[in-house]
């Protein structure tokens, strides 16, 4: 027999699973440290690309200058003061991610406690029949 | 007043009814439109390369936008932007993708649901009412919209130094390449407008948001009094600061114009609720379940009933009716948008209940579980 109750509990577990629940079942399929720790290397990894970007622009931009001082100029000092930025850059950007990530993590667990609370709830409903 | 706010509120309801109806179609045709005004809108704004700038073209690509994710819209109108400057220049072309990807790698690859912004905000500056877009963010979304909102500023004034310095790159010879760099890069970070107009609506964005999340009562509204003046405070003190040579009666009148929009927003926040049409799958050991969940809705015609009937005798007022019974009807409403009224007509008690107002109106969507 169709059981009113079970299928609308059922189809409130469905629609989350379709939607919301769908980020946050592949958050929680991770330890903390584990999702933490990927999202920060991919973030370090797209700062990289994006200081490069960024450092190319700024050498293209004083090309011909550049080009003319590169024997003159530190270039031991260039590259230190290049790295320094780099490091910076990386750090700050790694920081902001860290905490979104474990803000994230933290929302997701919430929202997938309540879902696995469902399931038990669905489940003694089956074992009441 | 009664009779306007009951209009509004069964215009609310309608509009309510239809979206739960129509949400299938809706949803694509919203998009198709959106597609078509800013790529239309980019094509007439750039349009060096002609072969893109044909509203067949557009038209199509439209369509393919109405069917794919919203994020599409987006990447369709980066990549018709990147054209209109690669016919102009390939510096300028260049700058754009590095602009487009530092934007991504650092802020749409994980606040991808804010990517629309970055294409709605050059449409609201070409329709003059980019004051629009701080409050409303402020009001529909987080303060990380704040760093959206600062991209889409920034691809606004993009495409403004490529079209003041377009005359100069079309005379420039191809072996000037550094020089055109320059041009662009100079135009684009010394403008000052840019960097106080971001500012502005960063700082606008989370203070909205800010007040729009704090217990008291109509927070909606002082957010967005709120916001109005302080975008305005800060764009008046950035234009006598830097010397932005802003348009002080226009960016009043927006302001003034971004408050009614939104008031506007405010109404249809409430309206176009999330509890969408469902349609799910799924099976036990017994049964599969094909599932139509569809969202209930308040009923929005008035719905009359007579609770009181009192004949009362005395001497006829001024409009009695022919029993000389006096007639009171009274309307009541539940729910915090209801509204009541009396009228002394003639001799009997009337009451007319009105229960159309319950929805449950909700600051912020609660998930599900």
């Amino acid at each position: 027999m169709l059981n009113e109750e079970r299928v609308i509990l059922m189809t409130r577990m469905a629609s989350y699973e379709e939607h919301e629940g769908k980020k946050n079942m592949a958050i929680g399929r991770y330890f903390r440290s584990d999702y933490i720790a990927i999202q920060v290397i991919k973030s370090i990894f797209s700062a990289t690309i994006a200081y490069a970007v960024v450092l190319a622009l700024y050498i293209f931009y004083d090309f011909e200058n550049f080009m003319q001082n590169i024997y003159k100029m530190d270039l031991i000092a260039f590259a230190r003061s290049v790295l320094t930025c780099y490091g910076v850059t990386v750090v700050v950007y790694g920081i902001i991610s860290y905490l979104l990530c474990t803000y994230r993590y933290a929302k997701a667990k919430k929202s997938l406690k309540s879902y696995y609370s469902n399931l038990k709830k669905l489940h003694s409903l089956y074992n009441e029949q | 007043m009664v009779t306007k706010m009951t209009g509004i509120l069964e215009f609310k309801e309608k509009i309510k009814a239809f979206y739960a109806k129509n949400e299938v179609f809706i949803f694509p045709v919203v998009k198709f439109l959106l597609a078509f005004a800013v790529l239309s809108a980019l094509n007439g704004k750039l349009g060096y390369m002609t072969r893109i700038d044909n509203a067949a073209i557009v038209l199509i690509v439209a369509l393919a936008c109405s069917f794919l994710p919203t994020a599409s819209i987006t990447l369709f109108a980066a990549m018709f932007s990147l054209l209109h400057m690669y016919a102009l220049s390939i510096e300028t072309a260049l700058l754009g993708l590095s602009l487009y990807l530092l934007m991504f790698l650092l802020f749409f690859r994980v606040g991808s649901k804010y990517s629309l912004v970055l294409v709605i905000t050059p449409m609201m500056f070409l329709l003059k009412i980019p004051y629009v877009m701080p409050i409303a963010l402020g009001l529909i979304g987080t303060p990380g919209a704040a760093v959206a909102l600062g991209c889409g500023v920034a691809v606004h004034f993009y495409f403004q130094t490529i079209i003041n310095q377009a005359p100069t790159i079309a005379t420039m010879g191809n072996e000037e390449l550094t020089a055109k760099v320059r041009l662009l890069i100079d135009g684009f970070l010394n403008n000052r407008t840019m960097l106080v107009m971001i500012a502005a609506f960063a700082i606008t964005v989370v203070v909205v948001y800010l007040i729009r999340r704090m217990s008291i009562d109509y927070s909606w509204t002082v957010a967005i009094v709120a916001g109005c003046l302080l975008n305005l405070v800060i764009l008046l003190v950035g234009d006598l600061m830097y010397d932005t040579n802003m348009s002080v009666v226009g960016a009043i009148l927006g302001t003034v114009l971004a408050a009614v929009v939104a008031k506007g927003i405010e109404f249809f926040r409430f309206c176009v609720d999330y509890s969408r049409t469902e349609k799910v799958q799924f099976e036990d050991d017994e049964y599969y379940y094909y599932v139509k969940a569809v969202p209930k809705m308040t009923v929005a015609a008035q719905n009359n009933t007579v609770k009181k009937i009192n004949t009362q005798r005395r001497s006829a007022p001024a409009r009695t009716s022919g029993s000389g019974r006096t007639v009171t009807t009274e309307r009541t409403a539940t729910g915090r948008s209801g509204y009541s009224q009396s009228h002394l007509t003639g001799g009997r008690s009337v009451t007319i209940n009105s229960e159309s107002m319950t929805d449950e109106e909700t600051d912020d969507y609660e998930e599900i579980f």
